[in-house]
């Protein structure tokens, strides 16, 4: 790890496929941020949405390591999908990783816990309605 | 060392280099060799992240526009008014959810 990096490459690595895990059970786009606000955590988080390519189909995980504050955002579209009760479960089980130091593995487990909640049902014979 | 009286003479050859190993250099190593393996993973690993210090790192995106850059939120584009939007008639802010913590 270089001085000054918040994550080793095998630790991208990790996160990176967690919001890839994520992406393909929900088919929502996932985004992780970590780094300072500027402001307040959730104002900051909701423009950092909004910056997305795709905001109402989004969802923004949020980390204020300095702070000690954690934002999960999703869009108008991924809301459906994923219930704040939802997102509040994942908050959970990620603030207390952050607790113990472990950034990584709170990241990891919170958006597979999110992608898991917002996993879309197959639709199963949509293409044969005749056959239904 | 023939004037040296015996018992003088038994503390210098006591303090002489092969002693001096024995019970100084043996000791010391084996206190470095242990001090290095206890601390050898977090040297590789580098500075990691505790709660309550402060934050030394850059911001990091995954997921985002730009992998390298945190946006100046003075630069921001107006956002747009959808149909899902919650104040549509100002277009400030859209009908999100989530959730938020702290540790």
């Amino acid at each position: 790890m270089r001085a000054g990096d918040a994550f080793t490459p095998e630790q991208l690595y990790d996160i990176e496929r967690a919001v890839r895990y994520a992406e393909e059970v929900s088919g929502l786009h996932f985004s992780v941020y970590v780094g300072g606000a500027d402001s307040e955590t959730r104002p900051f988080a909701l423009e950092l949405l909004n910056e997305l390519e795709d905001p109402d189909g989004s969802v923004l995980v949020y980390v204020d390591p300095a702070g000690r504050r954690l934002e999960i955002v999703t869009g108008a579209t991924a809301k459906r999908q994923l219930s704040d009760h939802a997102a509040g479960l994942a908050a959970l089980s990620m603030q207390t990783s952050f607790a113990t130091g472990d950034l990584t593995g709170g990241l990891v487990t919170g958006v597979q816990q999110l992608g898991d909640h917002a996993r879309q049902a197959p639709l199963l014979h949509a293409n044969e309605p005749h056959k239904q | 060392m023939q004037g040296v009286p015996a018992r003088v003479r038994g503390v210098i050859t006591l303090l002489s280099g092969h002693t001096l190993l024995v019970f100084v250099g043996i000791p010391a190593l084996v206190v470095v060799v242990v001090a290095l393996l206890v601390f050898a993973s977090s040297i590789a690993s580098g500075p990691r992240y505790r709660p309550g210090l402060s934050w030394w790192a850059p911001p990091v995106w995954i997921g985002g526009p730009d992998l390298n850059a945190k946006p100046d939120p003075a630069n921001l584009p107006e956002l747009p008014a959808g149909p899902n939007s919650a104040t549509a008639s100002t277009g400030v802010a859209r009908t999100t959810g989530g959730a938020s913590a702290s540790w």
